[in-house]
């Protein structure tokens, strides 16, 4: 298998001048790719190169939230935090244990955490790190569809109202469910504070900044006690290399336990500040265009959505609000035709917005003056996709609106209130409406790409995948931060077993177990998430009528509800094929 | 406008049943016997679902019988087109003029047309030619069938503009009142705005015609229609009361309409 993560260009290299260093591969150019990965330089090292790798049992690329919990999570295992760990970043990582908001503002990056992120996270001691002052309790959500107005609610009640689930009976008898054990486990383990999973909060809202403060506090915990995790920052992956090509095409995977002198084919990560690390296995935690699963010549397929995520901190009047409790705590989420837009709770008042729009939209919103720019956001949760429209047009080049927004909306509110108010059809009487946004923090507009990506592997021989490198998801259901940090628990848990049953952690054999637990799951997220994106990105009129029908019908149908929080929660693997 | 229909309305009962409220979703399991709301704008009839099944296909049958039934024409247009009419709306709501009329609610009356200046105008210019047509029909704006089966105050309105503007279609067109230019002006607004009482009068009016009718309609009408009214701006965002003044050729070139062919 060693072969597979060397080039052609390597193994016909004998004789040359690469004879001592075989190059990786190219990142895959190959032409049928939808998305070229972004090529890290390759190294030709010559044979006058003498500086010795330093050797690591685990180096992980990426010290994003993914990257860094697996840092902290195997510094915390039992037989894992005895091994030599290295983790690599591009940017700052010790300034984040200094971290100091104000309290009167929020970063633009918010993620949710469902109960198996913060089961993990108190698991690996990180909650506790966290200032409960600013992490904000998600007890509801409202989603619904712009153009009919079909409507879906959910609150803590519906996710846990059946203990076992329907659906999980129905996929374990017939043996599709495998694992109930570790099932169990994080439910165990995230609610031993006593309070019972009845009263759990759908999420846990939080900065993804906060969570990275309780990461690298940890970590230099560890640190502290004597673990050896080296970090590595501010300096950038350069190349990966393998020292010596294996000449023939047989599975010569070295076999468990070997001899630490049987290094031949571990990865040599070479940084841009001329260190080198040798790892006897390499995590990819390095993002969407992770160098790592270029190197291991994984394929990732999936396409760039037409849409940019706006993000925004906003300020937003409770008083407004017509759900239960002045919408407190409720995360609200409408389809249009230019894609979902998603306001989320955070304490004091706060919300952070994800916006999913065309690219020239996203880039016209982030111009648009503080006011002019909240009417929008409060007519993007109540006005007509047509009504809409007509405003995204009359933002001019410089930003400056073309009419007065103000009056504008509050035409059409007016008429469409009346409408509401004398119709029977038209749900948006009884329907609750979101709290009215009043300030947008300056300078927290940011778009961000959206993309859908899957890799068609998460392990090779010596290599793994995690987080945004294994794959990445539409930000609309939340799931991706999330599903990166149960691809991170369940590869520690891996390789705290292959450590504990005396395997080498590196070798593809070990690896396997948490490939064939994660992949499943994560594609079927992928899945779900991709269609609704694309079910949603229509205002068709057929299509909309049946989508609208679907929701109704889910939103009256308790168990198929309950079914989809659970999932959504994590508290509820889609199918995944038994681990052997 | 908006005000005066609320204050009017205000002294019915506005208020639904509760039983009403609670199956306020998009797919309620109301009876179909019922009619989903209370009195909604003067003139207005609320039907119950099965009640406009019948108007549309008891209309449609009568309007074919008699083309000369306006008031079962216009109940079928009615009667069917929720959506479309919703469309139209929508189409308004992008367009600045479009806009403008929705707001202010205009309506063409002889009174506000002021016919009499209009008559003064010189041969050719558009209030000249509308005038003209109206005398020669012997007609009136004031002869419109008002709208009784539309369930949404604004669609009603934009139900009554869409009649009171089919006047101006003919001096936009030059299309004549026989029963075939009709339907050629009417392939002209099913491709502008898809109504489905255009649609079915485009299928089903040509089963009344003479082979002679029938071929000016597919030879000449229906390709003229087919082009212009993909190539014109929205005809229902036209505030017409502000074009009177200008040339006929002035007001098809700015409309990107093209004078139809003349037999
Ligand atoms: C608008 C938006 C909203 C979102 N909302 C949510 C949400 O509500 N809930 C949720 O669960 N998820 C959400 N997500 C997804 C979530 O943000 C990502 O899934 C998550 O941040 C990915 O973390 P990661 O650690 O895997 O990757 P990243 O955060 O991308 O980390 C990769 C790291 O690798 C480093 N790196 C890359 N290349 C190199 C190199 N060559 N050398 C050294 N270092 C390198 C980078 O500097 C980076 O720090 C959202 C995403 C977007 C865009």
């Amino acid at each position: 298998m060693a072969t597979h993560i060397l080039s052609s260009t390597a193994r016909s290299g004998f004789g040359s001048r690469l004879h001592s260093v075989a190059t990786c591969r190219l990142p895959l150019a190959r032409s049928q790719l939808p998305h070229r990965i972004s090529a890290i330089r390759v190294q030709s090292t010559t044979a006058q190169d003498t500086t010795a790798p330093e050797q690591y049992d685990v180096v992980i690329v990426g010290g994003g939230i993914a990257g860094s919990a697996l840092a902290c999570a195997l510094a915390s295992g039992k037989a894992s935090s005895t091994q030599k760990i290295g983790l690599i970043e591009a940017f700052d990582l010790s300034s984040h244990a200094k971290w100091s908001p104000r309290p009167d503002q929020y970063s633009n990056r918010v993620s949710s955490l469902t109960p198996k992120s913060v089961a993990f996270l108190k698991k690996i001691g990180v909650w506790a790190e966290l200032d409960p002052s600013r992490v904000a309790e998600m007890e509801g959500m409202q989603v619904w569809d712009g153009v009919s107005g079909a409507r879906i609610t959910f609150d803590a009640a519906n996710a846990t109202s059946t203990r076992s689930s329907f659906l999980h009976q129905v996929l374990s008898t017939s043996g599709l469910i495998g694992n109930p054990a570790a099932d169990l486990e994080y439910r165990d383990s995230s609610f031993n504070d006593g309070s019972d999973i009845k009263s759990s909060p759908l999420a846990w809202m939080t900065e993804n900044l906060h969570v990275q403060y309780g990461l690298q506090k940890q970590i230099l915990g560890h640190q502290e006690r004597g673990v050896k995790l080296d970090i590595f920052e501010r300096t950038k992956v350069q190349g990966i290399t393998v020292k010596q090509a294996y000449p023939t095409d047989a599975d010569v995977s070295a076999p468990a336990g070997s001899t630490a002198a049987d290094v031949s084919d571990w990865p040599v990560i070479e940084l841009d500040n001329g260190k080198k690390l040798q790892a006897r296995l390499l995590v990819g935690a390095d993002g969407v265009n992770s160098p790592v699963r270029s190197f291991a010549s994984i394929e990732s397929l999936g396409w760039d959505y037409q849409q940019f995520g706006l993000v925004a901190t906003l300020k937003v009047d409770h008083l407004t609000s017509t759900a239960p409790g002045n919408g407190v705590g409720i995360a609200w989420q409408r389809f249009l035709p230019t894609g979902p837009i998603a306001l989320l709770p955070l304490n004091n008042g706060f919300a952070s917005l994800v916006w999913s729009t065309t690219p020239k939209i996203a880039q016209d919103l982030k111009k648009l003056p503080a006011s002019d720019f909240c009417v929008l956001v409060n007519a993007a949760f109540s006005a007509s996709p047509a009504e809409l429209e007509y405003l995204y047009k009359n933002i001019g080049p410089d930003g400056q609106p073309l009419v007065d927004f103000q009056q504008e909306t509050e035409w059409r509110a007016g008429v469409q209130d009346m409408e509401a108010f004398r119709t029977a059809f038209g749900s948006s009487r009884t329907d609750a409406k979101p709290p009215k946004v009043i300030e947008v923090q300056e300078n927290t507009r940011a778009p961000f790409p959206l993309r859908m990506r899957n890799s068609n592997s998460y392990v090779e021989d010596r290599v793994a995948l995690v987080g945004d490198a294994a794959h990445t998801v539409h930000p609309l259901a939340g799931q991706g931060l999330n599903q990166g940090l149960a691809d991170v628990e369940c590869l520690a848990r891996v390789i705290e077993q292959g450590l504990l049953s005396g395997s080498d952690i590196g070798n593809i054999h070990s690896l396997t177990p948490y490939s064939s637990e994660r992949f499943l799951p994560n594609l079927a997220m992928l899945g779900t998430v991709d269609k609704l994106s694309k079910l949603y990105n229509t205002d068709l009129s057929p299509i909309v009528w049946a989508r609208s029908l679907g929701l109704t019908a889910v939103d009256s149908m308790g168990p198929i509800k309950t079914e989809i929080m659970r999932f959504a929660m994590g508290l509820e693997d889609a199918p995944h094929s038994n681990r052997s | 406008m908006l005000s005066r229909t609320l204050a009017q309305s205000s002294t019915k009962p506005l208020f639904l049943a509760p039983r009403m409220t609670q199956c306020a979703t998009l797919f309620s399991f109301r009876s179909p016997l019922q009619p989903p709301t209370e009195r909604l704008y003067e003139g207005h009839v609320p039907i119950s679902p099965f009640q406009r099944t019948l108007l549309a296909v008891g209309s449609a049958f009568a309007a074919l019988h008699n083309p000369h039934r306006g008031d079962m024409i216009a109940a079928l247009g009615e009667s069917t087109g929720g959506i479309f009419l919703r469309r139209i709306r929508d189409q308004m709501l992008k367009d600045p003029e479009g806009r403008r009329i929705l707001r202010e609610r205009p309506k063409i009356t002889s009174e506000s047309m002021q016919l009499d200046k209009l008559r003064q105008l010189p041969d050719g210019i558009f209030g000249r030619e509308y005038v003209r047509f109206l005398d020669d029909q012997q007609v009136s704006p004031d002869t419109r069938e008002p709208v009784h089966f539309v369930d949404d105050e604004e669609l009603a309105y934009v139900m009554q503009r869409y009649r009171e503007t089919h006047d101006f279609y003919h001096t936009l067109t030059g299309l004549p009142v026989t029963v075939d230019a009709e339907i050629g002006l009417k392939w002209f607004e099913m491709v502008q705005t898809g109504l489905p009482m255009t649609v079915l009068s485009s299928f089903f009016g040509p089963l009344r015609l003479s082979s002679q009718e029938r071929e000016r309609l597919f030879n000449i009408y229906v390709p003229w229609a087919l082009e212009n009214g993909s190539n014109a701006k929205s005809l229902m965002s036209v505030r017409w009361e502000d074009w009177m003044e200008r040339s006929v050729e002035e007001v098809q070139r700015e409309l990107c309409v093209k004078p139809c062919p003349q037999v």
